[in-house]
């Protein structure tokens, strides 16, 4: 299997794509570092190691990262659990379906600026409810919170068809041999979905890391982190060299912690797909206070985060947010008129991305999971490199390497495309890896023992069962090209410009209005989208089922 | 279905038209790969300093009156020079239009503009322009105090009306005002404190460090406070007239006042930029952009700005704002010299104090 030439060549194409997107760019910043008038130079990293100020930033950046991804993996897990393994009603779980899904397929900033709105000195909560006089809204608190609520959706994205995937019927087994419910989750379920959870606080710590929107507004003077930090120094001192080196910083945690998360799902066999498994069953694993605890903290968070779009929507629909409550359509006019231009290019680079993105997981996930040796270290390594890194800097590496020949790419769509694909695909590749882990490698053996080839397996064995990371990656891709914005501000250009940047604009001149009613839009749309999506897997998925059921 | 049926229609085709049309197909994918369009005459691109409500307005105008179409996006200062800078080597626009003369400066000294004199040039005031042509101005902009209403009422307090008035307890963590390594408003404002104190640095710093224990959040962008001001949310800071006089149209009610000891004031500039593709449909709008041809649609669109060419009077309601004001000048070859010095002790001295 390993000589397959299909595989063979798949793997060179995966190569040249990944040197041309990621390694290229980044060698290009950093030349662009360590160069001082054609010299190579430890200056700029050693000033930096020196300086109090960014060691600082470095600090609070690993502090937060920790404490978002601890919180968004508890949050995730518990959203998850309470999803898949109690009795909620249907309607509840598509309640927690849309909620979920409103931090993640916002623009950034609606998150922040709903805590500034709700927790300042004139907060709506804090002074027009509580009767606070002096709360301040900047720093640590509202930073974390801000942040694990806007990324808890990953954990929650990743965690789900993990545990759906465990059959209940393993738990089952538990009871009845005498286990207490505790013992169950801690020996069974637990286990079983470490690695999901690993993978979870993995993406959601790698997110807050390279996060600069939520601590631009919301941090303060006193919480300084590095992205926002690098983001300064470049667009604020023109300091490309700076932001680089102070970016290279962030790239160290990155790195520690994705090899502690690979240490710790490798040790283990998680094998719960056997070809042997039974159906699932749902509201097993909690007592009936357990449900209740689950079902009011879930009804909490929902309830705040119905609140802040809530706040949104009425922002979209007055005249001026605090000043003039008159109900008006104008912000919507407004936007679908002057801001034509940046829907259309949007979704272009949106739609063009979305199918690219998810087949680009699949198959880099796939390769990762099911191939052995150096090779497999290496993509896996590269192909996070993109998502470990701040946008900001990927935005700036690809517009230093793109702007010239040989790949001059600057001005098209081509590179911003490329940039979500490259970005915004370790959901999918992470998703289809930990899917995989569960999946014994002996139906694939089996399949290729009949005689099928990689192709055949693939496409007929393994395919069916990580479609919902197919999905998910497609999901991913398709909701950040429409909200993402720390390295794509640096790629619009005069003939592609994206709605987030409108947003960003928007906020910077006052217009809350138009701000709010692009956002508003860019929600309806993704949730159009992503509804799609899921009611496609949930079709395909049927079928598998099915197909199964008739196979055994 | 839908597939399955255009399947069977491809079939019933000569093959011949299946291949026009998948030919087609693949243009259409392709076409959002390819570079946008070339440079043909008659066209432009420039990014915008000046906010998208204010450029729009100027950039329609300049279409109908050139019948040169403008492509345009907007960017702050700080993001606009770092553009610009990196694609030396490949300009995607021509011209860098609007935002303070700070900024310009910078510009300069990294060689990215190419030297041009409109025929405005020699009417300006040498404030407002570079004396070899690399930058001109279009407008001024002066920088002003702005307080929320409300909050003055609470505290019983006037409008403030001398620096030190803004060191007053009463503001403890209530003052929103621009972070100097993004925002050109935040520059001006430091260097308008040199002034006051005759350049006495460490007199300037001093009172740097005392308005640091009112300042509860410094903001990336020039108007980023202005909205937090306008609800209340922060008590005043220091702005942009044109932001400034921008939240009081919108509705919130906030009051506008100067110093006594006088306050510094950002020429608001144009520059060609070096190797510029359509150098001649840039020069043309620099042509317009320092005229009046520009600068007296301004007021009509209730942009407050300042304009810079002498033969275009300022909007009297406006003037009625700047009366009794006093306007400091800033020695832009001395601030330019001194920038980044200034903005780093800024950043260990003020900002990290906190």
């Amino acid at each position: 299997m390993q000589g397959d030439p299909l595989r063979a060549g798949v793997v060179v194409a995966l190569w040249l794509l990944l040197g041309l997107f990621v390694l290229y760019p980044l060698a290009c910043l950093l030349i662009r570092a360590f160069s001082d008038d054609g010299g190579f130079t430890l200056g700029p990293i050693v000033g930096a190691l020196g300086n109090p100020t960014h060691l600082r930033a470095l600090r609070n950046s690993l502090v937060l990262a920790s404490l978002v991804g601890i919180l968004g993996t508890a949050a995730g897990f518990l959203f998850a659990y309470a999803a898949e393994r109690t009795d909620m009603s249907r309607n509840a779980r598509r309640l927690i379906d849309f909620i979920i899904l409103l931090p993640l397929i916002s623009p950034p900033f609606t998150t922040s600026i709903g805590f500034v709105f709700s927790f300042g000195p004139r907060g709506l909560i804090t002074h027009d409810l509580l009767g606070m006089q002096n709360a301040q809204v900047y720093g640590w608190a509202s930073t974390t919170c801000a942040e694990a609520l806007t990324y808890f959706p990953l954990a929650f994205l990743a965690l789900r068809p993990l545990i759906a995937a465990i059959g209940g019927d393993l738990e089952e087994a538990g009871f009845s041999l005498g286990g207490s419910r505790w013992q169950v989750f801690r020996t069974i379920t637990l286990p079983l979905t470490m690695p999901g959870l690993g993978n979870a606080f993995l993406l959601i710590f790698a997110a807050s890391l390279a996060d600069f929107a939520t601590p631009l507004i919301l941090a303060g003077n006193n919480l300084p982190v590095l992205p926002t930090d690098a983001y300064l120094q470049i667009t604020g001192m023109f300091d490309l060299k700076g932001g680089a080196v102070l970016s290279l910083l962030l790239l160290v945690p990155a790195g520690l912690v994705f090899f502690a998360q690979r240490y710790l799902v490798e040790r283990r066999s998680y094998v719960t797909i056997t070809g042997k498994s039974g159906g699932r069953a749902r509201g097993a694993g909690a007592t009936a206070w357990l449900r209740w605890v689950l079902w009011a903290a879930c009804a909490a968070v929902t309830l705040f985060i119905l609140y802040l779009y809530a706040l949104l929507a009425y922002a979209s629909a007055v005249v001026a947010f605090g000043a003039n409550a008159t109900l008006t359509l104008d912000n919507y006019r407004v936007i679908f008129t002057e801001g034509v231009p940046a829907i259309k290019d949007t979704l272009i680079i949106a739609l063009i991305g979305m199918p690219l993105g998810g087949l680009y997981g699949v198959i880099v996930g796939y390769l990762i999971a099911r191939s052995r040796g150096f090779g497999r270290h290496m993509i896996e390594i590269v192909s996070m490199i993109n998502y470990a890194l701040p946008g900001t800097i990927v935005g700036i590496a690809y517009l230093i390497a793109f702007n010239d020949q040989p790949f001059a790419l600057t001005g098209t769509a081509t590179i911003i495309i490329a940039c979500y694909i490259f970005r915004y695909s370790p959901t999918g590749i992470r998703t289809t890896v930990a899917l995989l882990q569960q999946v014994d490698r002996s139906i694939e053996e089996a399949s290729f023992s009949l005689g099928a080839s990689s192709l055949r397996t693939f496409r007929s064995v393994t395919l069916p069962l990580i479609l919902p990371a197919f999905f998910a990656g497609l999901g991913t891709v398709f909701i950040r090209a429409m909200t993402a914005i720390s390295a794509t501000i640096f790629l619009v250009s005069i003939n592609w410009t994206l709605i987030t940047v409108r947003i960003l604009e928007n906020m910077t001149e006052v217009a809350l209005g138009p701000a709010a009613a692009f956002s508003v839009f860019v929600i309806v749309v993704v949730l159009g989208v992503t509804s799609l999506l899921n009611v496609a897997l949930r079709r395909m998925t049927t079928l598998r089922v099915s197909s199964l059921g008739t196979a055994s | 279905m839908r597939l399955v049926a255009e399947r069977a229609s491809e079939r019933a085709r000569p093959q011949r038209n299946h291949f026009t049309r998948r030919a087609f197909v693949a243009a259409a994918m392709a076409a959002p790969f390819v570079s946008g369009k070339a440079g043909a005459a008659g066209s432009l691109n420039a990014y915008s300093i000046w906010p998208e409500n204010y450029a729009r307005p100027m950039m329609e105008a300049f279409e109908k009156a050139s019948g040169i179409a403008v492509k345009f996006v907007r960017f702050s200062s700080g993001e606009a020079l770092a553009r610009v800078a990196a694609e030396k080597n490949n300009p995607q626009i021509d011209v860098l239009f609007g935002g303070p003369v700070e900024t310009f400066t910078a510009g300069q000294s990294k060689g990215l503009f190419e030297a041009y004199k409109s025929p405005s040039f020699g009417d300006l005031p040498s404030r407002f322009k570079d004396a070899n042509g690399q930058w001109t101005a279009i407008a001024d902009d002066p920088l002003v105090f702005m307080t929320n209403s409300g909050f003055l009422k609470q505290h019983n307090l006037q409008p403030p009306g001398s620096w030190d008035d803004l060191l007053n307890p009463a503001y403890k963590d209530m003052l929103q005002m621009a972070d100097a390594r993004t925002s050109g408003t935040a520059v001006t404002r430091i260097f308008s404190i040199l002034q006051v104190h005759d350049r006495n640095e460490d007199a300037a710093f001093a009172y740097m460090k005392k308005l640091r224990k009112n300042i509860q959040s410094y903001t990336k962008s020039g108007g980023g406070g202005t909205l937090p001001v306008g609800l209340g949310q922060a008590g005043g800071g220091i702005f942009f007239i044109v932001d400034a006089l921008f939240t009081r149209q919108k509705g919130y009610d906030v009051q506008i006042s100067f110093p006594k000891e006088g306050i510094g004031s950002a020429a608001e500039c144009i520059a060609l930029i070096k190797g510029a593709k359509n150098a001649d449909a840039g020069k043309k709008l620099i042509d317009w952009a320092t005229s009046p041809d520009m600068q007296s649609l301004l007021a009509p669109n209730k942009i407050n700005f300042i304009p810079a060419h002498p033969k275009v009077a300022t909007e009297p309601s406006l003037a009625e704002v700047l009366k009794g004001a006093k306007i400091i000048e800033i020695d832009e070859a001395w601030a330019g010299s001194n920038r980044q010095r200034i903005i780093e002790r800024w950043i260990a001295e003020v900002l990290n104090a906190g």
